[in-house]
């Protein structure tokens, strides 16, 4: 079963419901009831329905806190007052399910982020409880730890357990046999795929993305309503609704943007001291001015160590780092930070102030500006960001986008030329993926260069013109992003795979990258 | 940078049961306050040497070195100032210093640098949660072990999250380079707030994750590493005690080891 709905809908406050966290951890006013095998939840105590009903949290960071995988594996059996052999075997027979039997030694922290959330859904299976909960177990995992994770569920399906996954993507809900949609803390719908994905409209109010393949259909007037790239092919085939044709090798791409080089990396190579692993090994990469660029790959590919070097918070260990010409070794943080901005990917990390206006303008006050240009300033912050009249407002208490727009606006204060940010849309929902883009492709319009790392295929392929892909501390390649989509191949060489609609677009050897474009190009 | 000691080696003090280096740790402390001769603690120290080195927690040693040089430089530097001995080596008006308290500095230096040193093996053969399950098993109430565990658990979380707190607000203009004492404390805040925020949402997920993996501190629980105090574990005690009551007996019966007697 998949529950989607908008960020604040219910979707975590309904999962916690389903093993008495709700209301014995968190207080409130509870009315209703909760059956759960027949026994009603509230009347039960968190650990007893652990037997029931495993919960797996989104942050898979906080719930590892063991120093090895196997004592973490041992943890939830440990406090049922499970025998020792008894233990023993089900931490085998868990472990090998979630393909971890060969980390069995390691510590939880050295893992990669889909290895840690397996582990994390490990040390609930290992409960066997009748009933698995996961609250959104892929939003902070890399394209190829989210298919690790996939394929756990796929198992745990196949064994015969239920399994309630919150998700924002409808793609996981393809396969699912009932899908919830959540609106402002209610059931607005439910059903299975083929009636709920199709129904456009009430999955955009419910804040999630439409599946691609359904709204050209839609826009095109074609009959089925295709889930999937491949039945969308079958579908066009059949019915012969349009002509493949050879795609033309772009001819418009790369001349077009004729700004002046700002940054600039020379046999850039980089080895982080502690570990003495080469996160960058030489690369050679020229931005200009005015450019959407995405810098897509998996974890430890290098995308963060390489955007880190862009505004000197890292040194090279060899080879040069440029900005404006000048390497970023001579500049002082404080002067790198008013050509290039970096807003991290969790606002968390850097909201401290008490009001939305004083968060904003630390940066300037710490530039020595004076007062006033500070207020102006922040005034017209917060306006591009869609924050007018949120100054007095405390950044906290603010939802997630809130926060991350926040994060950018503070950032943007000081004016800098390039902004990087690092996944920029993660934990957010659809509707707020689209607001977050939308502004940043408004500041590139204005003129500033926008450099992303991101792991959303869609928001790569809908709003940078420019793609770098990097693998093991290299480039893979690096072009327009039409041309990168289009070499299937060398991106599944970096594990990853162009988004449904770009593959339909390249299997019709169409331009299109968005939905509209290709309904154009068809319509034409 | 890994702030954690513990070495995952497969040595014989690894295996010792981690009740057996709990009290071995204090037997070896008592050792150290046996003498306040310098020749008879740098034995001591040496003895500990050879331990460290059979347990493979060299490295440890290295890593710290700074710590364990400062202190008996300092050791070695202060302690003249409030020993007095017999024999004047060196006097400057109303103040001066004795060959004894000179020795005597150089002593306590060792002895101090010997407890670190302990306590760095302790740290670099034990698990924390051979830790946990040995204060359990000396009779330790659960929730407080379990708490000591999980706080030394979340120290390199909180450092993760601190660096990558520092890296966001310098990239924004917080400037740690310069600025007196009294700016650098305002730098703080901007720090601090955000890492609290963090810690304590940090906590809050971590007890939900807990709870809903059965957990409850006052109910019973199986330990899924047993600790079991074999043949060795006993024989090691008795040594260490042997040891203890021999250098006692130097010490008290034979007046021997003690460059100022008067002094522990």
């Amino acid at each position: 079963m998949v529950v989607m709905g908008h960020g604040g809908a219910g979707k975590s406050t309904l999962c916690c419901s389903f093993n008495a966290l709700i209301p014995k951890f968190f207080r409130g006013k509870y009315q209703g009831r909760v059956l759960v095998n027949g026994q009603e939840v509230a009347r039960r105590q968190v650990a007893e329905m652990s037997r029931l009903v495993g919960l797996v949290l989104q942050d898979f960071e906080a719930q590892l806190f063991s120093t090895n995988v196997e004592l973490e594996m041992a943890f939830g059996p440990e406090n049922h007052c499970l025998l020792r052999p008894e233990i023993e075997r089900r931490i085998q027979r868990y472990l090998t399910f979630v393909g971890l039997e060969k980390l069995r030694h390691r510590e939880p922290a050295s893992l990669s982020g889909g290895q840690k959330q397996r582990l994390a859904i490990g040390s609930v299976l290992v409960l066997e409880p009748k009933i698995l909960v996961m609250d959104e177990p892929t939003t902070d995992l890399d394209p190829f730890g989210r298919e690790e994770v996939l394929s756990v569920a796929k198992s745990i399906r196949e064994e015969g357990r239920t399994l309630l996954i919150v998700d924002h993507e409808p793609e996981t809900a393809v396969t699912a046999d009932q899908i919830w949609l959540i609106r402002d803390g209610q059931i607005v719908s439910q059903g299975p795929p083929s009636e709920i994905l199709v129904d456009g409209p009430t999955m955009e109010s419910c804040g999630i993305k439409t599946l691609p393949m359904v709204e050209l259909f839609h826009s095109m007037n074609w009959p089925g309503n295709p889930l999937t790239v491949e039945r969308a092919i079958e579908l066009i085939q059949r019915h012969n609704l349009t002509q493949r044709c050879e795609r033309k090798v772009a001819t418009v791409s790369t001349g077009h943007i004729k700004g002046s080089p700002i940054l600039k990396a020379e046999g850039l190579r980089y080895i982080y001291p502690t570990y003495h692993v080469e996160a960058l090994r030489g690369l050679d990469l020229f931005i200009r001015e005015g450019e959407f660029i995405a810098i897509l790959g998996q974890n430890g590919s290098g995308k963060t160590t390489l955007a880190k070097h862009f505004n000197g918070l890292l040194k090279p260990t060899s080879g040069r780092m440029l900005v404006q010409n000048k390497p970023t070794a001579e500049y002082s943080h404080r002067e790198l930070s008013r050509w290039v901005g970096y807003v991290f990917q969790n606002p968390d990390h850097q909201i401290f102030a008490r009001t939305v206006a004083e968060e904003v303008g630390f940066g300037l006050k710490m530039q020595g500006e004076i007062l006033k240009t500070v207020e102006k300033r922040v005034a017209e912050v917060l306006e591009v960001v869609g924050l007018q009249g949120y100054e007095q407002k405390v950044p906290f208490v603010l939802t997630k986008g809130e926060r991350q727009r926040v994060a950018v606006a503070s950032v943007l204060a000081a004016q800098p030329q390039v902004i990087i940010l690092d996944e920029p849309t993660t934990g957010l929902d659809y509707r707020h993926q689209r607001d977050m883009m939308e502004m940043l492709k408004r500041l590139n319009r204005y003129g500033h260069t926008i450099i992303i790392i991101t792991h959303s295929m869609w928001v790569a392929a809908e709003y940078a013109n420019r793609t770098i892909v990097m693998k093991d501390g290299f480039i893979l390649s690096d072009g327009p992003t039409r041309t990168v989509f289009a070499e299937e191949n060398q991106l599944a060489e970096a594990s990853l795979s162009p988004p449904s609609l770009v593959r339909l677009s390249n299997w019709l050897g169409t331009e299109a990258l968005t939905v509209q474009d290709m309904v154009q190009e068809l319509k034409k | 940078m890994n702030i954690f000691l513990y070495l995952d080696k497969n040595t014989w003090i690894h295996r010792l049961d981690p009740r057996t280096k709990m009290i071995g740790v204090l037997i070896v402390f008592s050792i150290c306050l046996c003498f306040n001769h310098p020749l008879y603690m740098a034995a001591i120290s040496l003895g500990i040497m050879l331990v460290a080195i059979s347990a493979k927690s060299l490295q440890n040693f290295w890593r710290l070195r700074f710590i364990l040089i400062l202190l008996i430089v300092f050791s070695t530097l202060m302690w003249p100032f409030f020993a007095k001995g017999p024999t004047p080596l060196w006097s400057m008006g109303s103040f001066q210093v004795s060959q004894e308290s000179l020795l005597y500095g150089i002593a306590m230096g060792l002895r101090l640098a010997t407890f670190v040193g302990t306590g760095l093996i302790f740290l670099s053969t034990t698990r924390n949660e051979e830790l946990t399950n040995g204060l359990i098993r000396m009779g330790c109430p659960y929730p407080i072990a379990f708490a000591l565990s999980t706080a030394l658990r979340l120290v390199p979380t909180f450092a993760g999250a601190g660096a990558t707190i520092i890296q966001a607000q310098v990239s924004r203009g917080l400037d740690l380079e310069s600025g007196n004492i009294f700016s650098r404390v305002g730098k703080f805040i901007p720090q601090a707030v955000p890492l609290f925020i963090y810690a304590i949402r940090h906590t809050n997920l971590l007890a939900m994750a807990l709870e809903s993996k059965g957990f409850s501190p006052e109910s019973k629980r199986t330990l899924y590493y047993e600790p079991r105090m074999r043949r060795i574990d006993f024989i090691v005690l008795l040594l260490l005690m042997v040891i203890l009551i021999l250098l006692l007996y130097i010490r008290l019966a034979l007046h021997l080891g003690a460059i100022i007697p008067s002094r522990l």
